[in-house]
């Protein structure tokens, strides 16, 4: 019965979306209240999921498409086995996690879009199906399927960035566009190739078929040039949509364009789904024992990612505009991600480093997207509370925006990584696996990182609380600016960072009990297992 | 008996703090009833005695440990230790002083008493600090030659105590009966070399002379008793069965003592010279004591061994007796070198007396004490067949009539002292005159001496009085009055003669301070390259942009970025923005380079 839950979690946003545009028909401004409904409900269902995954110990699978389709038994040589018909969506103890995240942001992103915007019905039916798309993407269980769902959540994503007013915008979405899907079109044939070899798409399967558990297969499958092309393919792909360097050159335009709404949505979604689906695909479709064949192909994503954290961050302290600093802050952020998903397979890494890897993995993952949401809420306060934008604009604003500046600095130093904070506990387990996978030369970047990103942080601390205001401008007596909320600042919007600080905290204390949900996670990676079974 | 129990350390260690505190006339008379008491008690108290306790929850240590060589030592410490402590008294030492000497006292008390190593490394680096303390108490030069003899006593003890935890390591326990001696080896030389500087090896013994001519006369009384004596004691339990090497040292020790205390003018330094020259004959005893060294007929390493702790009970009564005789001459006359005075002999006819009972005991005439132990090492030295030690041990006694016929006659014959002085008085007296009639008593009655050695008398049937020994004596005697008659012009003048201190304390100081000076100047150095460093990490970080420019254009015309070529004029010459975006086509080209990177490595 709650397997139907996983394909509820998909429709609900997708069917609010045609209901937000319907009833715009009727009533002007209605959207920002369905969608409120709407993700509300599915906050509900997503915790109902999480309950059942994380409680129950249960791993749900729905089989889209009713009886015709599922894991049919067929006979091949007098050996039996089992193949998929058709799309399964799978809720598990990984995409379990990432189901709360998305519902959990796109609730408290809507508490930001309430005054600052974009408003207007078609705009939160855009909205919708980019929370149904990456419900999808965590919850499908279909290599093809993620491709669609990607596409869904890449599209809503160009619309939602130009919805920012001016041509900057415009080109910013046009060039995450052309980008965007030549990624994905590499994803595709990636896909194409796997398909080709096996014949599968149901992840499960196409893990088997690799292994050679099919028994019309001789043998693995993992030397194939094909193969190894494909996980190539999906690699680059991925990494793109990832905003991996050097392949990030679409997203620091495309954050910092986009309206400062938006930017906290795609800001802590859309990278982070593309990075889930990485880390689904590595993991557990191609398994450690792929890598044991093709090191070289995850030593090349290895120095890939750590190029990542370390251009990222370099890149990001040169920068003026604040939300222009944290988008490259991103880049080495999932820098990191991709180390930890690279090091958990790592042929090197024992079993114990395998379970740091994968929890710092998705821990940082998770902590990201809270943080660099929160951070962007931030930004968005300071400019739209006190149109800062610029670093020498924020200067000596701590004085009057208390709170805002203090959850920014809770938030930028959680984004260091110092402790007690979620930040913390995921580079520091990535930084544990990577010890006990004997990777150096990883281990140095990731602790460099947290002097790197401190670079930046404290850059914007210094100016935030130790460089007197540039000139005394009494506000007051300036009358706002009407235009699309002018500089207007609700409790909303200040909310969304301050509670974006709270979480980061208490997850970082809570770090221990997070790891533990990912138990059944790094039990199947070390196992090579397809399936993640509590 | 309860007393059994009560460490003769804890009885000092209380008189001392009730001395501190107590009017000077009843604390010296607690501190003479004291160390009197621990004389008596070291008497009384039957072998076997002892306390033991756990320290840490991992030695089993012996506090106190009650054997016939422990005993010895406690006997003639408390005894010399009661008299030192009137002489005090009578010399007008405050009560301050007394009462660290007595801590002094009480420490040396338990390093004899000690049942262990730990315990007696314990005791024994307690007993370098008061000693030190003692010196440093009368300041002016005292206190840096204090500063000199607590550093190579500090030295000494750390590498005793490396030998003793070495030899734990080893054996697996700390105490005495658990194996003969230390481990052979390396514990061996590092506490023979430990053990070195406190009995003064030739080469370690520098801070002897250096240090107990400083203080207060009555200090000296108790310097010259203590530390030196002490390690002998240490020798012995290191080396119970002996080392040839150890016993050539005493010797060397013997000859080089006495002749360098024949150059000597000042009177104290000339008397601690002797100290060195005197425990050489003691070293050498503990040297011989054992079988295996040089003929082993007959237990003569008893004899030596014997004659090793008598010379260290006769010596302790002479040597002090010497101390307090020139202490007094200091007292009365507040010279300390012999060019200063002269004459005496007629004004202070009883110091002159004791000095002289003195004198012929330490250098070994007949009918004093020191003829009766020193004759002891030399007889083992001789009849082990170790002719070289032989003949350094005579060449030693020749070197110690001389020098004592030189203080004796510069001192109290040659020459006239004007002026009025008055000779020891009561207290000065007393002490003196008990000390005197001990060492005349001992070489009168050997057998009393015999009785209380802690080698049965039977073991090593030593007749005293032969024919050849008193010869052999007398015969010293001789050569050292005819060396006298020989070497008086010279010998009145010598001067100053530099030790190998004057070597060893230009190299600790210019050593020490360009060490220093290499350190804090390395420090500095490092300190100015990590602020330098620092700070530029700090400014790039400040300025990251400004850092990309000045980079840029250090390259090559053409690997410049575009953007470098920027005018900066505009604004104003400061770098605020850098602009490097990629465009469409590039991020394509890009995503395709990598893509093609990726599955060239793979495939």
């Amino acid at each position: 019965m709650s397997d139907l839950l996983l394909g509820l979690l998909i429709v609900l946003p997708l069917l609010g979306s045609t209901l937000s545009l319907g009833l715009g028909l009727v009533r002007e401004r209605v959207g920002w209240w369905v969608a409120t409904l709407v993700l509300a409900v599915e906050a509900g269902l997503a915790s109902w999921v999480a309950y059942v995954i994380y409680v129950g110990g249960d791993r749900l699978v729905h089989v889209l498409g009713g009886e015709t389709f599922g894991r049919k038994s067929i006979t091949v040589g007098g050996e039996t086995t089992n193949f998929t018909v058709g799309i399964e969506l799978v809720g598990d103890a990984l995409s379990g996690l990432v189901v709360v995240l998305v519902a959990g942001v796109a609730l408290a992103a809507l508490a930001y879009m309430r005054r600052a915007g974009p408003r207007g019905n078609a705009f939160y039916t855009v909205y919708l199906i980019m929370t149904g798309g990456l419900m999808g993407v965590a919850l499908t269980g279909d290599l093809f399927n993620l491709f669609v769902f990607l596409e869904i959540v890449g599209l809503a994503t160009y619309a939602l960035i130009a919805a920012g007013r001016g041509p900057e915008a415009a080109v910013a979405s046009l060039k995450y566009l052309v980008v965007g899907t030549t990624g994905a079109s590499m994803y595709l044939i990636g896909v194409g190739y796997v398909f080709l070899e096996t014949g599968a798409l149901n992840m499960v399967d196409v893990s088997r078929s690799l292994a050679g558990d099919a028994p019309w297969f001789d043998g693995a499958l993992y030397s194939e040039p094909l193969v190894v092309a494909a996980f190539g393919f999906v690699a680059v792909g991925l990494a793109t949509k990832s905003a991996i360097f050097p392949l990030h050159t679409w997203q620091p335009g495309a954050y910092a364009e986009a309206p400062d709404a938006v930017t906290v949505y795609i800001s802590a979604l859309a990278s982070t789904s593309a990075a889930y689906a990485f880390a689904r695909i590595t993991w557990l479709v191609f398994t450690p024992e792929f890598f044991a064949v093709n090191r070289r192909l995850l030593e090349v994503v290895l120095l890939l990612a750590g190029a990542s954290v370390v251009a990222g961050s370099v890149i990001a302290a040169m920068q003026q505009r604040l939300k222009r600093t944290f988008a490259y802050s991103s880049v080495a952020q999932f820098g990191l991600v991709f180390l930890g998903i690279c090091v958990a397979v790592h042929p090197a890494a024992t079993e114990e480093a395998t379970k740091f890897a994968v929890y710092g993995t998705v821990i940082h993952l998770i902590g990201h997207a809270v943080i660099k949401g929160g951070l962007f809420a931030t930004a968005g306060a300071l400019a739209a509370g006190e149109g800062a934008r610029t670093l020498s604009e924020i200067a000596g604003l701590a004085r009057r925006r208390p709170f805002i500046s203090g959850s920014l600095t809770v938030l930028g130093l959680s984004l260091v990584g110092v402790p007690p904070s979620v930040g913390f506990v995921g580079k520091w387990y990535i930084g544990v696996g990577a010890v006990g996978a004997n990777l150096w030369p990883v281990v140095v970047v990731i602790f460099a990182s947290t002097v790197l990103s401190l670079l930046y942080i404290a850059q914007i601390l210094e100016k935030l609380y130790f460089t007197p205001e540039a000139t005394e401008v009494d506000l007051q007596d300036v009358e706002p600016i009407a235009a699309d909320g002018g500089r207007s600042l609700s409790y909303g919007m200040a909310g969304v960072g301050v509670t974006a600080a709270v979480v980061a905290v208490a997850l970082g204390f809570g770090g221990a009990q997070l790891a533990s949900l990912l138990d059944p996670v790094w039990r199947a990676v070390v196992d090579s297992a397809p399936e993640v079974i509590a | 008996m309860v007393l059994d129990t009560v460490p003769p350390v804890v009885i000092v260690l209380a008189a001392a703090l009730l001395a501190a505190v107590l009017p000077r006339r009843i604390g010296h008379a607690v501190g003479v009833l004291a160390t009197g008491g621990v004389a008596a008690l070291s008497w009384v108290v039957p072998e076997g005695a002892h306390l033991q306790v756990t320290l840490f929850g991992a030695f089993d240590a012996i506090l106190y440990n009650v054997d016939p060589f422990s005993r010895l030592m406690g006997l003639i410490f408390g005894l010399i230790g009661a008299v030192a402590v009137l002489y005090s008294y009578a010399s007008g030492a405050d009560s301050r002083q007394t009462a660290i000497a007595l801590s002094y006292v009480g420490t040396g008390l338990g390093t004899v008493y000690a049942g262990d190593w730990l315990t007696l490394i314990f005791f024994w680096e307690l007993m370098a600090v008061t000693s030190t303390l003692l010196v440093w108490y009368y300041g002016g030069a005292a206190v840096r030659a204090g500063f000199r003899y607590a550093v190579l006593h500090g030295i000494g003890g750390s590498l005793l105590l490396a030998g003793i935890v070495w030899h734990y390591v080893e054996v697996g326990s700390v105490a005495f009966t658990a194996s003969a001696g230390l481990t052979g080896g390396v514990p061996a030389a590092l506490a023979a070399v430990g053990i070195g500087v406190n009995v003064g090896f030739v080469g370690l013994h520098a801070w002897l002379p250096d240090t107990y001519p400083r203080p207060h006369i009555a200090a000296s009384v108790f310097l010259c008793v203590y530390t030196t004596k002490t390690g002998v004691y240490g020798m012995f339990r290191a080396f119970p069965d002996g080392h040839l090497w150890i016993a050539y040292m005493g010797g060397a020790m013997a000859v080089f003592g006495a002749f360098a205390a024949l150059l000597q003018s000042d009177m104290r330094r000339l008397l601690s010279y002797h100290i060195q020259s005197q425990v050489g004959y003691m070293v050498a005893g503990v040297g011989l004591g054992g079988a295996a060294i040089g003929h082993s007929g007959k237990y003569y390493h008893e004899l030596a061994t014997a004659g090793a702790f008598g010379h260290v009970f006769n010596h302790i009564l002479y040597k002090a007796l010497l101390f307090m005789a020139v202490g007094v001459i200091i007292y009365r006359t507040g010279k300390e070198s012999l060019d200063d005075i002269g004459g005496l002999g007629r004004k202070m006819p009883l110091t002159a007396g004791t000095f002289g009972i003195a004198a012929l005991s330490i250098a070994g005439f007949p009918g004093f004490n020191g003829f009766v132990s020193k004759g002891m090492i030399i007889g083992a030295a001789e009849k082990k067949e170790l002719e070289a030690l032989w003949y350094l041990l005579l060449i030693g006694g020749v070197g110690t009539f001389l020098s004592f016929i030189k203080l004796g006659y510069f001192a109290f014959i040659e020459g006239e002292y004007t002026g009025d002085i008055k000779d020891a008085n009561v207290g000065q007296s007393v002490a003196m005159v008990s000390v005197a009639g001990l060492c005349v008593a001992f070489g009168l009655v050997p057998d009393l001496l015999f009785e209380i050695l802690p080698v049965p008398a039977e073991a090593y049937e030593y007749h005293t009085f032969t024919v050849p020994h008193i010869a052999e004596g007398v015969g010293l005697g001789l050569a050292g009055l005819v060396g006298f008659a020989i070497l008086r012009g010279p010998l009145h003048h010598v001067g100053r003669v530099p030790d190998i201190d004057a070597v060893y304390n230009r190299v600790f100081f210019y050593g020490g301070r360009g060490l220093i000076v290499a350190t804090t100047e390395l420090f500095a150095a490092v300190d100015r390259v990590a602020v330098q460093f620092v700070r530029l990490c700090y400014w790039a970080g400040s300025n990251p942009v400004t850092v990309v420019f000045r980079v840029g254009r250090r390259l090559p015309r053409t690997l410049q970025p575009d953007f470098v070529r920027e005018d900066l004029s505009a604004d104003g010459g400061a770098v605020s923005r850098l602009y490097i975006r990629a465009g469409v086509g590039t991020s394509i080209a890009i995503l395709v380079a990598v893509l093609t990177l990726v599955l060239l490595v793979a495939l």
